[in-house]
Order: structure tokens, then C-alpha cells, then sequence
């Protein structure tokens, strides 16, 4: 799960272009919305176009997000469980 | 109307008041380290299609070269011009769509495949709350981007503008040319 957690925040960084951000910088619990990394709605469908490249999950409920993408923890949790590829 | 502040970026060159800003980047790069060396306190510019990255770093050096902040007003307006509209990102955003077997549109991209956009970016930032517009032309011409301006400063609102020539084919051929006027 470690790994994985790592991979997602490097993802994050990489999709959302947090230029000033290292891994390290984001806690795994940390709110990624509103607090945390501050990320608004636009980063939040680049989420959704992230699960489905990288790892095949098509996240067709868009309030499920909510949950989904609460934190990395929360993203890896799901991740694990549904991942297609 | 009367030009208080002028500036002019290229893929090499930076001209503020006539005067040359020692830069060492050339193309996409340089507007980065402009933001590095003039900004820095704005992470969503590392969000922004690169359109907007001109026209917010050329607002940023024109009105850190005004002094006194002037934001959170209705009375400035920013009028932007250019010739190849938001061709640069729309590029980008058609690589996301192209093959049909690697299809995933990116949300991000998508929002700035329009060039007015970048006059918002200047507007958010700097909270103006005044007119804002954006004009596709065929060719620059100076004396009608002018006209468009004074015609602003007879809506009895505005008093001051950010216009000019914001025009970016690709990340190595761009360029900004920005006034700040006053009525």
C-alpha cells in the first residue's frame, strides 16, 4: 500500500501541476479539497480522467468522489479494491 | 488616453519602459523564470495554457512597474488582441482526443481552449470587477485595438485598462506587447 500511496502522489503532482510540491510535502490524511493541497473542481475531474487511465477504474457516480478523493489514503483504499489494471 | 506603462515579451527578450529585464530563458521556460523572479506567490500559474502565463506575467511586470497595488476596483478594464486565439492549447487539448484507442480528454486543458480566458486569470488575480474582453484579429492593428479602448472609457465606468497584443502560436513563438493607459 505504500507504494502505491507514493505512486499517487506522484500522479497528483504530475497531472494537477503542483510545480512546488514534493511528495513528502502532502499527508497521506490531509484533505486534498478546500485545505490540504487546495485543489478545485477542474482538479477533481483531472482525478477522475487519472483513475480511469492509470488504472482502468470509470468512477461513474460523481458525487462518489467525494469520498473517493478525500485524501490519498482514502484514493489508495479504493484504488486497491477496484483497480482493473 | 495616456500610456503610463508599457511592456514587450518575446521568446528571448523582455522590454519594460524601454528598458531590457536580464533574463538567461528563452521560450516557455522564460515565462517561468519570470514568474520566478517577479511573482512567485501564485502557484496557479503553473496551471495556466501558456497563453495565460504571458498575459499574466506581462500584467504582473507592467503593474509591479505602477507601484501601488490598484485591485479590488470596477474601474479597470483589461482589453486583450491577438491572431491565433487559444491555436497554442487547442493543439494540446486535440492530442488528449486524437486516438481513439488513448481517449481521455483532459478537463484541464479543456478550460483554457478559449482565448479570452487569460483576461480573466489577469481579472481574478488582481480582482477587477470592470470590463473584460478579448478580440481575435486578423492582423495587429494598433489603431483599432486603440479605438476598442477609448470606446471603454466612455461607458463612464472605467478610468484606466491593461490592453494589448497577447499572441502565442507555440511555446518558442509568442509575444505580448501591454500598456497600461488612463483615461
Amino acid at each position: 500500500m505504500e507504494e502505491l500511496v507514493l505512486e499517487l502522489k506522484k500522479q497528483i503532482i504530475e497531472v494537477l501541476n503542483l510545480e512546488d510540491v514534493q511528495p513528502d510535502d502532502i499527508d497521506n490524511d490531509a484533505p486534498l479539497f478546500g485545505e490540504g493541497l487546495g485543489l478545485d473542481s477542474i482538479d477533481a475531474l483531472e482525478l477522475i480522467v487519472m483513475m480511469e487511465k492509470s488504472y482502468g477504474i470509470k468512477i461513474k457516480d460523481p458525487s462518489a468522489g467525494k469520498d473517493i478523493f478525500k485524501s490519498v489514503n482514502t484514493m489508495a483504499d479504493f484504488v486497491s479494491k477496484n483497480r482493473t489494471k | 488616453m495616456t500610456t503610463k506603462q508599457r511592456i514587450w515579451i518575446t521568446p528571448t527578450q523582455v522590454e519594460l519602459n524601454g528598458t531590457k529585464l536580464p533574463v538567461t530563458a528563452h521560450g516557455g521556460a522564460l515565462l517561468t523564470e519570470l514568474y520566478r523572479q517577479h511573482v512567485n506567490d501564485y502557484p496557479k500559474f503553473f496551471k495556466m495554457d501558456e497563453l495565460s502565463r504571458l498575459g499574466f506575467v506581462a500584467a504582473e511586470l507592467l503593474l509591479q512597474a505602477e507601484g501601488d497595488r490598484h485591485s479590488d476596483t470596477d474601474d479597470r478594464a483589461v482589453i486583450l488582441f491577438n491572431r491565433c486565439s487559444s491555436l497554442c492549447n487547442d493543439r494540446k487539448y486535440q492530442a488528449t482526443i486524437a486516438d481513439k484507442n488513448d481517449y481521455f480528454p483532459s478537463p484541464s486543458i479543456f478550460v483554457y481552449t478559449l482565448p479570452n480566458i487569460v483576461t480573466g486569470e489577469i481579472a481574478i488575480r488582481n480582482r477587477y470587477y470592470g470590463e473584460t474582453s478579448f478580440y481575435v484579429l486578423a492582423a495587429r492593428d494598433y489603431s483599432f485595438m486603440q479605438s476598442v479602448v477609448e470606446a471603454s472609457f466612455r461607458d463612464g465606468t472605467t478610468r484606466s485598462a491593461l490592453f494589448g497584443w497577447i499572441d502565442c502560436e507555440d511555446h518558442d513563438h509568442f509575444e505580448a506587447y501591454m500598456e497600461l493607459v488612463v483615461q
